[in-house]
This record gives C-alpha cells, structure tokens and sequence, in this order.
C-alpha cells in the first residue's frame, strides 16, 4: 500500500456527505433573516389548540380545525401543530415589544400529493413595533425575496386570508418561463392576536410572514416532486454537497 | 367556483376585456384560472359573499359601473300557511318557505336560464331545481326545492344527535351520525340541511307544486359535512363560507320571477321566520387609523368613496358593514379593503428597520455534529414520524392519514434502519446515515419531547482507495469518532440481520444520542466541508439498476501518470454515473504502480446492457493503450 514517501499517488478523496436540502435551505433562510436582526426562537411540534388555533384567532369553524385537516393525539387534547406560528405566540408571551423573531422547523397537515406531505417545513417570522406598516412589511419581503432570488426577481403582492394577519398577503414571484409562482404570505399581525398576548395594540402594530421551505427548495433546485426530499435515496442526496 | 366571462361583462357597462377583468379580479385578491372564457374561481375562505355572479359582480364594481339587480316579483305575497317548528333557532336564525303551483312546466328556457346550463356545461335537471341552481349562481343564496305533494306532515327543522340511513336526492345512501342539522318529516330525515336535499321529497320532472325552502345556516353547522359523508355540495360549500342572511326575500322574489317569465303561476304563498336578528359591524371612521396601518395617505373622502362602492354605508361618525360581509369587524378590515381596491403592488415601499435581537446559539451544538457527520462522509435524512409499530410509551394519533402508521416514533433507529435497508436494495455499498430530530413519548400522560441524534452505517468505510477494503463495524466506527470527539459517548450496536428481509450480510451499526448528552466540546469542532455556496440544479435519479466494471492498471512508466488518472476521473458519459479509485499500489521493488478504477454506469431510460457498457469502457481502454507504459494485466 502507499507510504507516507511514495509521491506517486494519486489525491485521496475521502466521502463527504451532505446537509439536508431542506435543512439547507432552512439555515440558508434563517441565517440571512439573523443579519436582517431576527432573533431564532424555537416551540414543540406537539402543541395544544389554543396556541395553534385560538390565539392566532383561527375560529372553531375555521376549515384548518376540522379533522380532515388536522392531525389531532391524545384524544384531540393536543394536536401536530399545522404551522410554526404558535412559536409566535410563545415568544410574544415571553417577550415585549419591539421585538423581531424568527422559528423554523417541521409542521404537520393531512395532505399527501405530489406538491403536498402530511409533514413539511416552514419559517415564520414576526416583527412588533410602534407604527409598522404594510409599506414596511413590502420593505421586508422585497428584501428577503431579493436575497433568495436576486435583484432582477419580479415578484408581485396579492391579498389573502389569514386569520392571524389584516391585511394579509400572497407573494409570487415570476418564473423565467413567465408563470406567476407563490412562495410566501405575510401580512400586518392581527390587533386581536396582539391583544391575546398582551401587547397593547394600540401602542403596537406588528408584521408576519411565513415561508414554505419545501416549496422554496423545489423551485431553487428544480425538484418536480415533493416526495423525492422524503426518500432518503443516496444519489439524490449526494446531488446536494 | 366557475363564473362566466360572458355573464360578468354583460352587467358591466365599460365592457372590459376578459383580460382586464382577471387582472382586476387578482388585484381585489381573486386567485382563478381562465378555460374557454370561464372564470375558474378559488376565493379565500373569508369571501363567502363572492360565491355568485352578483357577489363578484358587487366587488368589481369599486372598478366599474354595474349592474347587479335582476328584476324581481314586486307584488303582494299571500302568506303561507305551513306546519313548521324549529327546534335550532340558533343554528338557523331565518328561514322562508315558499309554495308555487304552475299551470304547466315549460319546453323550453329563456336565454339567460339556458345560457347558464350551456356556459358553463352544466346538467339541467327539472324545472324547479335548475332554477333554484341558477339562483344559486346569480345572487349565492342556495335554496332547496321539494316536491310540495311530498310534505305531508309537520316538517321540523333540529340539529340533533341522529343515527339514520339517508337517501340524497343523487341517490347516494349515507349513515347520518352524531350531529346534524336536518329536516325532519314524521322523525324522518329529509334534507341534510344545507348540504343535499332526500330523494323521498325531492322534485322531479313532473313536479308542478314545488315548496322552496331558503334558509341561513350558522358556517360551524354545516362545515366538515359534506367531507364527512363524501358529497360534493356547493350549497355547503357557501353555507360553510357565510352566505348573506338578508336576501331571502329577495331570492324568494326573483325565484317567482323567473317562475313567472316561463309559465302561468296558479298559486303562490310565501311565510319567512326571523328567530334572532343578524349582527351588524359599526366601525368608526378613522382615516388617520387606516393610513396608519396601510403605510399611505389617502384622504377621507377617496376612503369613504371607495368603501361606499364596496357596498359600505357611511354614517356622520360610523362605516356599516353590508350584512354580506361577515369578515369586516376592524379597522385592520377596512385598511386591507382600501389596500385591495389601490392594489397591493401599488403601495410604494417603506424602508424598515428592525430592532436587532440577541444572536441565539441554541443549533452550534447540533449545526458542530451535524458538520462532524459530513466530514466523516454521512448523509443528513429527515423522516416522517408517523410509524406503524408503537411501544409502550408511544403516542398515538387520534385520526392517521394512513391507519397503518398510527403512531408517532418513539426512536430515530427504525426509521434510519429502513432508510439503509432502501439503500442497499438501490445496490448501495457504503451507506452512512444521520438524522437529528425531537422524540415525542408518553409517560403518566404527560407528553415527553427528547432531542435526540440517531446514526446508522453499513457497508465499505468508503469509496477510496484507503477504505475501500474496509468495512464499517462498532470498532471501525468507534475508532473515528472517538479520534476526533474523544469525550463523547457515542455506544455503538450491532443490528441483527437475521430478522431483516435482506441478502446483503454487512454489519449494521447504529447508535442514538440524546442531543442534551454532548458536551460543549462538540462547539470547538472545526469542520471541514462547506456547505454549497450556489444552489444545485437538481438531475433527476433513476431507479434503474446499475451495472459495475472494475479496470486495473498497471504503470511503470510514471511520468503520464498524473494525466492519466486524471483522464480517468474526468471522463464524462451519460451513462457513467460515477468513477472512484478503489485500489492504488505501488510495489517499489519492481518499479510498477498498479491503480483500480471502479465505474458504475446507470440509465434513466432503460435497464443498461452489457453491450452499451463494453462501448464505453473501450473508448477509455482505447485511450490508456495509447500511453507508453500503461497496460491492462490480463486484457489480451
């Protein structure tokens, strides 16, 4: 075998292996979001209704609480959170204002297609302060959708429904074959949701959005099929070094 | 919902283009597709008030002038006189009944009643039903047509716990559990309420005496009903997103119009109930409040004028809310309707400064480990926690998409070993694993999470020409980690191959961490790999089998041999997946260097042949033999 001497032989090229796309992208997000000033907070995937549903203001006749849409554990007593907004509500109970967080991680809905898993990723994000407006929320996402897909992105605002935010939002950007594509959604934190955390709202107005990190991942990548991150197939993890 | 370009721009009176119309109708937050000029309609679940041609027609017209009052019965209705008790009131606060005798049922359609089947493709079913359908489409108001010969008894409306087969009027038989709003016939049920009407009352074509019943149901009655019992229902549909609780009497007339412009009417009579008064939004004008919140600096009277058109009645000190708007309560609800109707796009930036928060490190321990692992060739997976197999202190989910994996894991290790059993079965040889993730278990009912860090390995060290040869143990495995982390307890197992579904006899070598069992030494780990700085254009992967061709070499003459080995590592074919060296051995004695090449060839479109991977290895055979003093052993 080759010695430390022999000068002949050829480079050793010892197997690396690869970070999670997804997980990729989630540091990739999050770290740009910790320059910008973001805070990185953390909650549980296992979450009650009332820091999934009730605080967000999301109404027991709202469709996302049904249990076509839910997964529910222990007897419907506790629920797999459907979104990482709760960590919100944890982090604006635990904090005042100003304050600027971030939470990414894994959240659960009952879907499973080819652009849809009963488990996926997101980050949100949640800004509280004195008069913040829709024209600065429209700052923010300029800015963070610029850093993902550059300068030259055409990326438009359509309005929306979250029962959490008023006015809410949709971002698309523009692909380069010309199709509109929605990657995010956003909007001005709910008064109500600010005053079940007992932020006055009166003094405090707050931005949030929120971005699916699968779907982000599968248009940065070229990815056709959700389900292809979920394999745990070598050749195609080994496309992400 | 589908909506009709023709039927829109027919009430607007600018006559815009189809084109115009959609973009307007995604500036005022209407997601759709167009096919043959149809609107296909995805509103969000707050615009209830949107279901029907009038509802859209109602939003576009802060945009245009339009018309969206069809003419109505204006005369005087005889009162009804029916035997009706509702036992929900709460669950249903209006209700009117209407009862229509027709001299005869009508051949044919006026244009507008048979424009609407024909535009939209639609199925006629009797003259009855396909009115309240058009209705329906035009104002959003659904309503339920019976045959009036049908009701003989009282006829009770309840939502109550039942247990009861029931035949919609598609024929189609359902078990009614639980809670339900119905009504009821003799205890029997005949129409779930606000979802499907019941064959045993439903009109037909012969139907001359139709009673027509048009309700407002409370949305938490009716929603998931229609999911529960599988019945695609647009009248649930809009019951479940709100529908307007003061148009019956308009319904009601326009219904006898239509009636009216197609046959003789020989009786009619109407009776509406109001149990409890609908609510209504007061919300104080504040334009300050909305510029605030919007980021702009719109006048009171552009506010009060774009609202007014939404339909919005404007008092000295207060904006009320149309009783078709359920979703406005809040000054926050006026300012998206304002930055709806001047376009989000055209809302001009506002440079944001955010406060700075503390730098947290709650992921460098993890974010260490994790670059440790790469660096010794392991591959990040993230898995589903929903698992098949529980254990005493697993966690169950009340309702699984699949009732085979009911359970969340209770480990990291099963899923990790079915991730390398996958592997191996894609003829993989080297197969290093990692996954970190919470665990979630029950003890004394008291849910548990645990951060834990699971590894599993098998197969070659690793496709180099140092650990081809060798093969990954507890030994081999330990021996790295602890070189590197020498204070970290990583308790290598062996996994038992006998009760697995598999030829390969590799050790299979796992261990799982608990994340809070790292010590911060694992922060002071200098990691060599990079995460990519650019994002990978992903290739496809083929799950077609590979094929494998080893070549030796030997060299004696030594000064090609860099140019050699890199025309080797170098040479690119479609089919050749991938080049290592496996074997390098220099045998100074007798001045010869012997080097082996693996290359491993893969389709994505047909299983690779023999023949295709001969064609390949000779191009590069071809190549060597041209080199002085680089042979093949063996090749004759």
């Amino acid at each position: 075998m080759s010695s430390n001497k022999d000068i002949f032989s050829p480079e050793l090229i010892k197997d690396k292996g690869s970070i999670h796309p997804i997980n990729h992208m989630k540091d990739t997000i999050m770290g740009l979001l910790v320059t910008f000033g973001f805070e990185i907070i953390d909650g549980p995937e296992i979450e009650t209704e009332e820091f999934n549903f009730d605080m967000l203001n999301i109404k027991k006749t709202h469709p996302a609480r049904q249990m076509h849409d839910t997964f529910y554990v222990g007897g419907k007593s506790n629920l797999l959170r459907t979104h990482t907004s709760p960590v919100q509500i944890r982090g604006m109970l635990e904090k005042k204002p100003p304050l600027a967080f971030i939470s990414g991680g894994k959240v659960y809905r009952k879907d499973d297609d080819a652009t849809h898993l009963p488990m996926f990723h997101q980050i949100e994000g949640i800004l509280v302060d004195k008069n913040i407006s829709f024209a600065h929320l429209k700052d923010l996402i300029y800015k963070i959708v610029h850093s993902l897909f550059g300068k030259d992105i055409e990326l438009r605002f359509r309005p929306s429904y979250f029962p959490f935010t008023e006015p809410s939002a949709e971002v698309d950007i523009l692909s380069s074959e010309g199709k509109w594509l929605e990657i995010l959604g956003c909007g001005l934190v709910n008064p109500k949701v600010l005053e079940n955390c007992n932020i006055d709202s009166n003094s405090y107005s707050g931005l949030a959005f929120g971005l699916g990190i699968e779907r982000i991942a599968m248009l940065k990548h070229g990815v056709k099929d959700i389900r292809e991150f979920y394999k745990s197939n070598l050749d195609f993890l080994c496309q992400f070094k | 919902m589908k909506i009709a370009y023709k039927h829109l721009v027919k009430n607007i009176i600018a006559n815009p283009s189809i084109d115009e119309i959609s973009d307007r109708l995604f500036q005022l937050g209407h997601e759709h597709e167009i096919e043959n000029d149809i609107f296909n309609m995805e509103f969000t679940p707050n615009r209830g008030d949107c279901l029907s041609l009038n509802g859209l027609l109602r939003d576009l017209s802060v945009f245009y002038d339009v018309n969206a009052s069809q003419e109505i019965y204006n005369e005087k209705l005889n009162i009804l006189d029916i035997d009706f008790e509702n036992f929900s009131q709460d669950t249903c606060p209006q209700i009117s009944f209407l009862k229509l005798e027709i001299e005869s049922i009508p051949d044919k359609y006026k244009d507008y009643l048979n424009d609407y089947f024909i535009d939209l493709n639609l199925n006629k079913n009797n003259f009855f039903t396909d009115i309240s359908n058009y209705i329906s489409y035009e104002n959003g108001q659904p309503t339920h047509c019976y045959d009036a010969d049908k009701i003989n008894g009282k006829l009770v409306f309840q939502e109550l716990d039942i247990d009861q087969e029931f035949e919609t009027l598609l024929g189609k038989k359902i078990n009614l559990t639980n809670k339900n709003p119905v009504f009821l016939l003799k205890d029997k049920v005949i129409n779930l309420a606000g979802v499907i009407g019941g064959i045993e009352t439903s009109c037909s074509s012969d139907t001359k005496i139709a009673l027509v019943e048009c309700a407002f149901f409370k949305p938490e009655a009716i929603i998931g009903k229609s999911v529960k019992y599988d019945i695609q229902s647009e009248a649930s549909y809009k019951f479940e997103r709100f529908v307007d609780p003061e148009c019956q009497d308009r319904t009601i007339r326009r219904f006898i119009k239509i009636v009216d412009e197609h046959t003789n009417i020989k009786d009619m009579s109407v009776i509406s109930y109001k149990f409890k008064q609908n609510k209504v939004s007061k919300i104080p004008i504040k334009t300050n409040e909305i510029n605030q919140i919007i980021g702009i600096n719109i006048s009171q009277e552009s506010y009060l004028n774009y609202l007014s058109k939404l339909g919005f009645i404007i008092n000295d000190e207060h904006i009320e809310a149309p009783s078709y708007r359920s979703d406005i309560e809040t000054q926050n609800d006026l300012a998206e309707e304002i930055a709806r109707v001047i376009g989000y796009d055209n809302i001009t930036r506002n440079e944001i400064t955010i406060p700075k928060g503390k730098k947290s490190n709650i992921r460098d321990l993890e974010n260490n480990l994790r670059f440790f692992l790469l660096d010794e060739g392991f591959y990040e997976i993230i898995n589903s926690p929903f698992v098949g197999s529980d254990s005493s202190n697993s966690i169950s989910v009340d309702n699984p998409l699949d009732s085979n994996k009911k359970y969340l894991r209770s480990n990291l290790t099963e899923s990790l070993l079915e991730n390398l059993l996958y592997n191996e079965r894609r003829q993989k040889d080297s197969i290093k694993l990692f996954e970190i993730s919470d665990i979630y278990t029950v003890k004394n009912n008291k849910i548990n999470v645990t951060r834990k860090l699971g590894i599993i390995a098998s197969g070659r060290a690793g496709h180099n020409y140092k650990d081809f040869s060798k093969k990954i143990s507890k030994k081999y495995l330990t021996s790295v980690f602890k070189e590197t982390l020498p204070n970290e307890n990583f308790e290598f197992k062996v996994i038992n191959r006998e009760l697995l579904n598999t030829k390969v006899t590799n050790e299979i070598i796992c261990c799982e961490v608990d994340i809070a069992n790292f010590s911060s030494d694992v922060l002071s780990y200098k990691k060599i790999s990079k995460p990519p700085e650019n994002f990978i254009e992903y290739s496809p992967i083929s799950d077609l089998p590979c094929s494998i061709r080893d070549l030796s070499f030997s060299i004696k003459d030594f000064t090609e041999l860099d140019k050699f080995v890199e025309y080797i590592l170098e040479f690119k074919h479609k089919l050749l997946k991938e080049i290592y060296i496996f074997d390098y051995f220099n045998n100074e004695k007798n001045s010869e260097i012997k080097i082996g090449f693996r290359f491993i060839f893969q389709s994505s479109d047909s299983t690779i042949t023999e023949s295709q991977v001969n064609d390949i290895i000779s191009v590069i055979i071809k190549h060597t033999e041209e080199i002085d003093g680089i042979t093949i052993p063996g090749l004759t």
